[in-house]
């Protein structure tokens, strides 16, 4: 991967700027006049074609935001989304990881468990929604648990797909070398399918927290999913996408900056042995 | 294969046969269903409102054969399907068209991609619940929100697939069929159709998918009829088990038309990449491809 930017730097003697550079100023560019161009085309859309009421334009979206942020609503209904966000990848972990485990290790739980693994992602996030909703009545319980089933099947196939990948040959030195299957599961197996589990919350995550929302849209008092719903019932269009907006644009950044580097970081033995 | 499968011994006589049936594969899917229908009757044991699966069979029963829900109240299963089928049809064409114009521009094109690239990932996290109360507050009750909510919901999902497709069609291939003076029609057919038609399958996979919760959100917010208005109006009437019936009916729809038509399409197309891949990493794949949305 990165090999090829080091060939291909500075062939011509082109001293200013290396291939890496060029290309992140090409997409700062692209961004900046992309997405200005977007606001552009919504702007004179709202203002000359539709109406202001039924399209806001974005700077009225812009300014709700920023009242949002300033009033410290923002982080009040932030928090506990992103807390019940976390449980419910708790959940996931909690449960995915030993169904993964059995799934790499046993033909019978591979069969037992292929199909609600299988089947899972495929299920509408609104059952989920509208199911918690009539088991746990309005209740913090609901997004969590929704999370938490949406999540565990990318958790289960991906600590599945971890094992069979493990160095065999670890495995038969082990086993030479006289080491007990506890052993062998304690420090060779789950070790290995670790990293895996992560990367199936990472995979889950922008579905995840959908489901999330829209569980809160139905069943919760609190949480940005509630304050859309409170938007939508006072018909403010501008309120409501600059709620989604700004959660938008945080879980993007949490996906990014948080996510990304933290599974980097948990897999980075297997970068060294690539390299 | 797996580090350590579990082999049952070969054991001799009836008792021996019988062993072999349950620890089959097949005998593991019909145990783990059974567990399903135990877990499923056990919530309804811990909260009476949740029906259990007996109630909500029963439901089904008289809703799909028209029976009598008591008094004039009667089934009505045709009517609701034969609604939204439609509706859902209609937006999952318009999605493919539209993302498969978008996904091969942005897909061909160094520009398109810095221009659009960042609008089409905003697309794609914007949940189906705001474009079904968008549209609810621009159309109103009707086919048009419906429609318009699926497609906005589930085009961006076949633009990023059609988009990783285009990408992946071979350097090293377009240059050699360049330099020996392949005709641009060979060069669709043997090159640019085969390298992404695995990718519009997984786009219509996920299109399909998205689209059919897109159809019931904006059903149960901005219809009159449909079955996401049906599963909508068991609900307000509080008789959970008509809506935890449509509920069954809901996934036995998508999770039958996936298994046994859009995974299968999806697989045949890629046959020439995943060739070399275990079971389970295929699965994986199926699993993951198009959430991820790069």
């Amino acid at each position: 991967m990165t090999s090829s930017a080091t060939v291909e730097r500075s062939p011509r003697g082109d001293a200013h700027l290396s291939l890496g550079a060029r290309r992140r100023v090409r997409g700062v560019l692209g961004f900046v006049v992309g997405v200005g161009g977007f606001l552009l085309v919504w702007t004179l859309l709202s203002e000359l074609v539709v109406g202001e009421f039924q399209l806001p334009p974005p700077l009225k979206i812009g300014r709700e935001m920023w009242a949002i942020v300033r009033s410290g609503a923002f982080a009040d209904q932030f928090v506990p989304t992103i807390v019940r966000l976390g449980y419910g990848f708790g959940l996931a972990l909690l449960i995915g990881f030993p169904i993964g485990y059995l799934m790499g290790t046993s033909r019978y739980w591979r069969a037992f468990f292929h199909d609600m693994v299988m089947v899972a992602g495929s299920i509408p996030g609104i059952t989920y929604a509208v199911m918690a909703l009539v088991v746990l009545g309005i209740s913090v319980l609901g997004p969590v648990i929704s999370v938490g089933l949406v999540s565990m099947p990318y958790v289960a196939i991906n600590v599945a797909e971890g094992l069979d990948s493990v160095d065999r040959r670890l495995v038969q030195m082990s086993d030479a070398f006289g080491r007990n299957r506890s052993a062998v599961v304690r420090h060779v197996l789950v070790p290995s399918a670790a990293p895996f589990a992560f990367a199936g919350v990472r995979l889950s995550f922008a579905l995840a927290w959908k489901v999330e929302q829209l569980t809160e849209v139905f069943g919760s008092s609190s949480g940005v999913g509630f304050q859309i719903r409170v938007e939508f019932e006072d018909f403010s269009i501008p309120g409501m996408l600059a709620w989604v907006l700004l959660f938008i644009v945080f879980m993007i950044l949490l996906e990014r900056f948080v996510l990304v580097r933290l599974e980097r970081y948990l897999f980075r033995w297997r970068l060294e042995e690539q390299a | 294969m797996s580090v350590a499968i579990e082999r049952p011994a070969p054991t001799q006589g009836a008792l021996g046969a019988i062993r072999r049936v349950v620890l089959s594969d097949v005998g593991a899917r019909v145990a783990s269903y059974l567990f399903l229908l135990l877990l499923w009757q056990l919530v309804s044991l811990y909260e009476d409102r949740f029906p259990g699966p007996a109630e909500a069979f029963g439901f089904l029963w008289i809703e799909v054969t028209a029976g009598s829900h008591g008094g004039v109240v009667r089934g009505e299963f045709l009517e609701h399907f034969a609604a939204t089928l439609p509706r859902f049809s209609l937006g999952i064409a318009i999605s493919m068209v539209l993302g498969m114009v978008v996904g091969v521009v942005i897909g061909a094109s160094k520009l398109a991609e810095a221009l659009f690239k960042d609008t089409l990932l905003m697309l794609l996290a914007l949940p189906a619940i705001i474009w079904a109360f968008l549209t609810q507050m621009w159309f109103g009750l009707g086919d048009d929100a419906v429609v318009i909510t699926t497609f906005l919901s589930a085009f961006p999902f076949v633009a990023v697939n059609v988009v990783q497709g285009v990408q992946a069609i071979p350097r090293d291939l377009r240059r050699m069929s360049t330099a020996f003076g392949v005709s641009s029609l060979r060069r669709f057919r043997h090159l640019q159709a085969p390298a992404v038609t695995g990718y519009v399958f997984a786009g219509l996979r996920f299109a399909v998918i998205i689209g059919w919760n897109a159809v019931l959100l904006a059903e149960w917010f901005s219809a009159s009829e449909g079955v996401g208005w049906r599963s909508r109006y068991w609900y307000d009437a509080n008789r959970y088990r008509g809506f935890v019936g449509w509920v069954v009916i809901f996934i036995l729809f998508i999770v039958l038309l996936d298994r046994l038509v859009l995974v299968r399409l999806q697989r045949r197309a890629f046959r020439w990449r995943d060739a070399q891949l275990s079971a389970i990493e295929r699965e994986a794949e199926e699993v993951e491809l198009g959430v991820t949305g790069t």
